[in-house]
């Protein structure tokens, strides 16, 4: 038995150095589940959970102590992915890794076009949601490739943020971004010391983007840059390389604040062909993987989707680089190629533990850890973390359970 | 020319198969034989996406090119002198937001020949409800990105029991995050996370090959 919530803290760490280290751990991890059950759990609304940071922190508070596991990576943040933010900012680093999740009260001072949140565009019950858009011409690539952070940060985010349209709109959005960021910052330091009081590793996360993902994401959107990489494929790819130095000056900056793990969700990978992904995706991605692998971070890189076609693609990069989170590739497969290599993380359906009963939940991670437990270097975690508000607390606890008994 | 036309849009050459189709029309060509090549074409792409050849963004692109070809030869064919093979009501359900994944879908649905009344994103269970009512569809498809998407695929279908419609209709649910056991979740008829099985199944829903 373990004492004290430190000594527990020290040995989920272990468990899960020990995976991304490729050894075997004295227990597979479990990164657990998190999303909108997290407030749910309470009583609380999307809207409190994502605008009322005290209530936020007691709904953790409660869900972690009720639904241990070893890292809960999705249970802490209630934040959305603002790339776009730290490249516009990637010249003053320590401003730019504030900006990694724009929150409900980041949205409402930026008046983004990027986002939903609950209260606001959508009803509070629904979850915060990431649309994207186009904000960017297709006959503007010149100019994203000549200067990348400025075209983004005087072009773009002024078309994409109603309250930074004009510089006298920005100067007043930039005091009230300055303020709700040192508010976010003081509610993680509480999420901090709260998870430190319940024995979880406090690992500072820092983060990078593929650059790709950040034209399809925040300046083209989507489909746009589907139809741009056929009809300007030179330009698309000019410009992928030249976001990578502002994606790197954002990510190097997390050294000041101790990370060493850097987390890539990536987006774009499944709506490639090997052929387009290889031409155009994966070069600058790599680039950014192994230049902060040779900075001594360790990267988790989060493969949306099926990653099926890509996946030999992974052992091109060093031995031990990191993690690969999976979301729908299968993670015994996944394993079998990248065995000894990187380490392996996701296996869990959502759709199970919502749909599934505690013995089909049983059964299934038993069958699973049969076949990726051996050797190690896996870590059990949802393929996605958020877990819809109605979502059985009886499956979440036998995923614990399961875990604990076979893992 | 015909046989070019299918082969541009199926090896995704946007401009040529535009350009081809156009000259088909302007040189008398009939715009119904032009459809159907069109159709057969998207139908290859879509095979060409289950084989694992073609990925998400050949689908987009071949709708593209799709759309673009229809908007200069739909208003050539009388209205009513296309045959349609079923009736979608479709629409993103309640709390999400997205809408690629239904639009995806929509084209291919439409190139194979459906009727599809899309009713749009963060669609209330009751707006489901009425939809059914009103258009008497053969099938309903449900979209969702969002996990939190997947409870209220299930409430829409108990909300079209209650209604006492489920009988009259088959259900489709699709999106990145469903899968079988969401399928079982839900109660719905079948579940696709690409729109090229969506499509495929809809056909085999309603009784034609596929």
């Amino acid at each position: 038995m373990v004492s004290n919530a430190k000594e527990l803290a020290e040995k989920r760490l272990a468990r899960l150095m020990a995976a991304m280290n490729l050894e075997e751990p004295d227990k597979v991890p479990l990164a657990g589940v998190g999303g909108d059950i997290v407030p749910a759990y309470s009583g609380l609304s999307m809207y409190e959970y994502c605008y009322d940071s005290e209530k936020a922190l007691k709904a953790m508070e409660k869900f972690l102590k009720d639904f241990p596991c070893d890292w809960p990576f999705a249970a802490s943040v209630s934040g959305l992915d603002g790339r776009v933010f730290n490249v516009a900012f990637s010249e003053f680093p320590d401003i730019s890794i504030n900006l990694t999740f724009i929150t409900g009260p980041m949205h409402d001072a930026l008046g983004d076009k990027y986002y939903r949140y609950p209260g606001r565009e959508i009803s509070e019950d629904s979850s915060p949601q990431f649309i994207g858009g186009s904000f960017m011409e297709a006959d503007e690539y010149d100019k994203l490739i000549e200067d990348p952070v400025k075209f983004i940060a005087e072009t773009v985010l002024p078309r994409a943020c109603r309250n930074l349209e004009t510089p006298r709109k920005a100067m007043a959005t930039m005091v009230r971004l300055g303020t709700e960021i040192s508010k976010f910052n003081a509610m993680m330091m509480q999420t901090v010391g709260l998870m430190q009081e319940l024995g979880y590793p406090a690992m500072a996360l820092g983060g990078a983007y593929a650059p790709l993902d950040l034209i399809g994401d925040f300046l083209r959107g989507v489909e746009n840059l589907l139809l741009d990489i056929r009809r300007y494929p030179d330009k698309v790819k000019a410009a992928t390389e030249a976001l990578v130095e502002p994606i790197m000056n954002y990510a190097l900056a997390h050294k000041n604040i101790g990370a060493t793990l850097a987390f890539i969700p990536l987006h774009l990978n499944e709506y490639l062909s090997p052929k387009l992904y290889k031409e155009f995706y994966w070069p600058t991605l790599k680039e950014v993987i192994v230049r902060l692998v040779n900075e001594g971070f360790k990267v988790m890189v989060f493969f949306e989707g099926r990653h099926d076609a890509h996946l030999e693609t992974i052992l091109e990069l060093p031995k031990g680089w990191g993690v690969a989170y999976f979301e729908k590739t299968d993670v015994v497969k996944a394993k079998e190629v990248l065995k000894g290599h990187t380490c392996v993380m996701g296996g869990i359906p959502m759709g199970l533990i919502v749909g599934g009963t505690p013995a089909q939940i049983d059964e299934y991670v038993k069958n699973l850890l049969e076949k990726v437990k051996p050797g190690g270097g896996f870590i059990l975690a949802p393929g996605v973390g958020t877990a819809p508000r109605e979502t059985p607390v009886e499956n979440i606890k036998a995923l614990i359970e399961a875990v604990e008994k076979y893992g | 020319m015909l046989d070019e036309i299918l082969k541009s849009i199926v090896e995704m050459e946007e401009e040529e198969a535009i350009k081809k189709a156009k000259e088909y029309l302007d040189g008398g060509g009939d715009p119904q034989k032009l459809l159907e090549v069109c159709r057969d074409a998207m139908g290859e792409v879509g095979a060409r996406f289950e084989k694992g050849e073609y990925f998400l963004s050949e689908l987009i692109l071949g709708g593209e090119i799709f759309k673009q070809i229809m908007e200069f030869t739909l208003p050539k064919i009388k209205s009513g002198s296309v045959k349609k093979i079923g009736k979608i009501v479709l629409g993103t359900v309640k709390e999400d937001v997205h809408n690629i994944g239904k639009d995806i879908f929509k084209v291919f649905a439409e190139a194979s020949g459906f009727e599809v009344i899309d009713i749009g994103i963060d669609t209330p269970e009751e707006k489901f409800v009425e939809a059914v009512k009103e258009h008497k569809p053969d099938i309903v498809g449900m979209s969702c990105l969002i996990t939190a998407g997947v409870t209220s695929m299930k409430k829409t279908v108990d909300k079209l029991k209650e209604a006492g419609l489920r009988d009259s209709i088959k259900i489709i649910i699709g999106g990145g995050r469903v899968d079988e056991s969401v399928k079982e979740f839900t109660g719905a008829d079948a579940w696709a996370d690409d729109a090229a099985k969506g499509v495929r199944l809809c056909k085999q829903l309603i009784g034609v090959e596929g």
